[in-house]
């Protein structure tokens, strides 16, 4: 069973094994490159290829959902980043791998983690894989490296695209989850600084930051934020909270169904639909009470079935470029987000629910 | 239960002594008289991609030819484990349960799924692959197959 795989590492020390030299890339990513085996459970394809820097002491953040967080028990090695496992290839052979595939590519994105080296070696690879692809690039950066000059540099060198993962929603949320923590210290003004200088640098709708849902924030929250974000002409990503096993927030459920169909709608509602947060209400707890629309309007925008997609970032002619599929749940679990634009059966599971009518009349 | 006739095809292990469908990749291994253990063969593991999870039905279902009797989850797959057969499952392989990895490691052997007690061996077993030949060549043909549609490493 092991001999038809290709060959993911040459026989090295395990201290060899680090970027820039080596890079972790998404179970997707491996499929559709062809450098692992397997398939997705519904027919859709993929061109959204994900990397992941890689270093022998890991991320040196400690975000309590994190499956990299630093404390998590296990070896950076052994840690599961979303919950599945992320290849160790050679950056070059993968480079090689894109180059076969371009065709087929949508979007690449390369992950930075919390470290020393991080800024550096992001650019090593950025320069390796544009001076091979044309594919457009994104960076989910990691703030704590960064500074603007760093920022124009990552223009300059071919990145089209940055995200930014805010993660937490609100800065007690942020306080509490990412700064004051075991070996934590993540500055939530540090963040919002590189959300100004790279929308200054970048342009409007170049950059994203990524929102997970779950943490303990409110509807009223987040909805806020994506007003924020959009009126700024900044995407908001939404991304779902999945325990990850022995990180600090295992035993927190995820959102119910019904709470993220009804944030996605939301979501999309501001970003492409330009309503305002005066067009939602709220209970005394922040949760979506009401929308403010006509029912006829929202059925609309839920028939289309666009609200339901991955948030990610686009292709070279505006497809969806970016698709993690199945990235936030098991494939055995029902879809949180879409890689494809769902079917008539989706959106029939996705009515069923939102339950419409509780919150639109 | 001995595994005899065992070749390698394509790098994928190949055992010839025991039946095939060729829809499912289910294998069939006769043990008691009317009683068999059904298994997957490597290449339908392979290219289900990194395997996560098995659960089978209870012991003393009743399993119709081209039904589930399990589910297999894989990273990024999630699918039906068909029955190829009819019969009562007699027992299930609560070690491949427990850890998937051992169908990985050992297809043919210690990998096994299910064992069941058949109920139309006469009717359902001549419509499996049987000749090793036969055998072969379906799956050296499958191997291609996948190749083609991008689902084996290359």
């Amino acid at each position: 069973m092991v001999a038809h795989q290709l060959s993911l590492l040459p026989a090295a020390g395990p201290a060899a094994r680090t970027s820039p030299e080596y890079v972790r890339i998404s179970m997707a990513s491996a499929i559709a490159l062809r450098m692992r085996s397997g398939r997705f459970s519904r027919d859709f394809e993929l061109g959204g290829i994900n990397l992941l820097l890689n270093y022998d002491e890991g991320c040196r953040s400690d975000c309590g959902y994190c499956g990299l967080a630093r404390t998590r028990p296990g070896s950076f090695e052994d840690k599961s980043f979303i919950r599945v496992e992320w290849p160790l290839v050679a950056t070059d052979d993968l480079v090689e791998r894109m180059a076969r595939f371009e065709p087929a590519l949508t979007r690449i994105c390369i992950s930075m983690v919390t470290h020393g080296r991080a800024y550096r070696d992001t650019c090593d690879i950025t320069r390796r894989i544009t001076a091979r692809v044309r594919t457009p690039i994104s960076i989910l950066v990691a703030p704590p490296t960064l500074r603007r000059e760093r920022l124009e540099n990552f223009r300059s060198i071919g990145v089209d695209m940055i995200g930014i993962g805010l993660d937490a929603v609100t800065e007690e949320l942020f306080r509490t989850i990412r700064t004051e923590v075991p070996a934590g210290g993540l500055k939530w003004d540090r963040y919002w600084e590189v959300v100004t200088d790279a929308r200054e640098i970048f342009g409007p709708w170049k950059l994203n930051v990524h929102t997970l849902v779950g943490l303990g924030e409110t509807d009223q929250d987040l909805l806020s934020l994506f007003v924020a974000l959009r009126d700024r002409q900044i995407f908001s990503y939404l991304f779902c909270f999945n325990p990850e096993p022995d990180s600090r927030m295992a035993a927190q459920p995820k959102p119910s169904l019904q709470r993220w169909r009804r944030v996605q709608l939301a979501r999309y509602l501001i970003e492409t639909e330009g309503y305002d947060l005066e067009q939602f209400s709220f209970d005394c707890n922040g949760g979506l009470a009401r929308v403010q629309a006509g029912r006829s309007a929202i059925e609309t925008v839920v028939a289309t079935g666009s609200a339901f997609m991955t948030n990610g970032c686009p292709g070279g002619n505006g497809e969806p470029g970016c698709t993690r599929p199945y990235g936030s749940y098991r494939a055995a679990e029902p879809f949180r987000d879409y890689p494809f634009v769902p079917a008539a059966s989706d959106l029939e599971e996705i009515r069923q629910q939102l339950s419409l009518d509780d919150v639109v009349k | 239960m001995e595994q005899a006739g065992h070749l390698v095809v394509a790098g994928f292990p190949l055992a010839l002594d025991r039946r095939y469908h060729v829809g499912t990749h289910m294998w069939v291994l006769l043990s008691e008289p009317g009683q068999a253990r059904i298994g997957m063969d490597p290449l339908g593991i392979e290219t289900s991609g990194t395997l996560a999870e098995l659960s089978f039905v209870p012991v003393g279902t009743e399993l119709i030819a081209g039904r589930p009797f399990g589910q297999l989850e894989a990273a990024k797959f999630v699918g039906p484990l068909v029955s190829p057969v009819s019969g009562i499952v007699l027992a299930v392989n609560d070690a491949a349960a427990i850890d998937a990895a051992l169908t990985v490691r050992d297809p043919y052997g210690a990998g096994w799924l299910i064992e069941v007690s058949l109920s139309d061996a006469a009717g359902e077993l001549p419509a499996l692959l049987a000749d090793p030949d036969e055998i072969t060549t379906w799956f050296a043909a499958k191997i291609a197959d996948y190749r083609r549609m991008g689902v084996i490493a290359q």
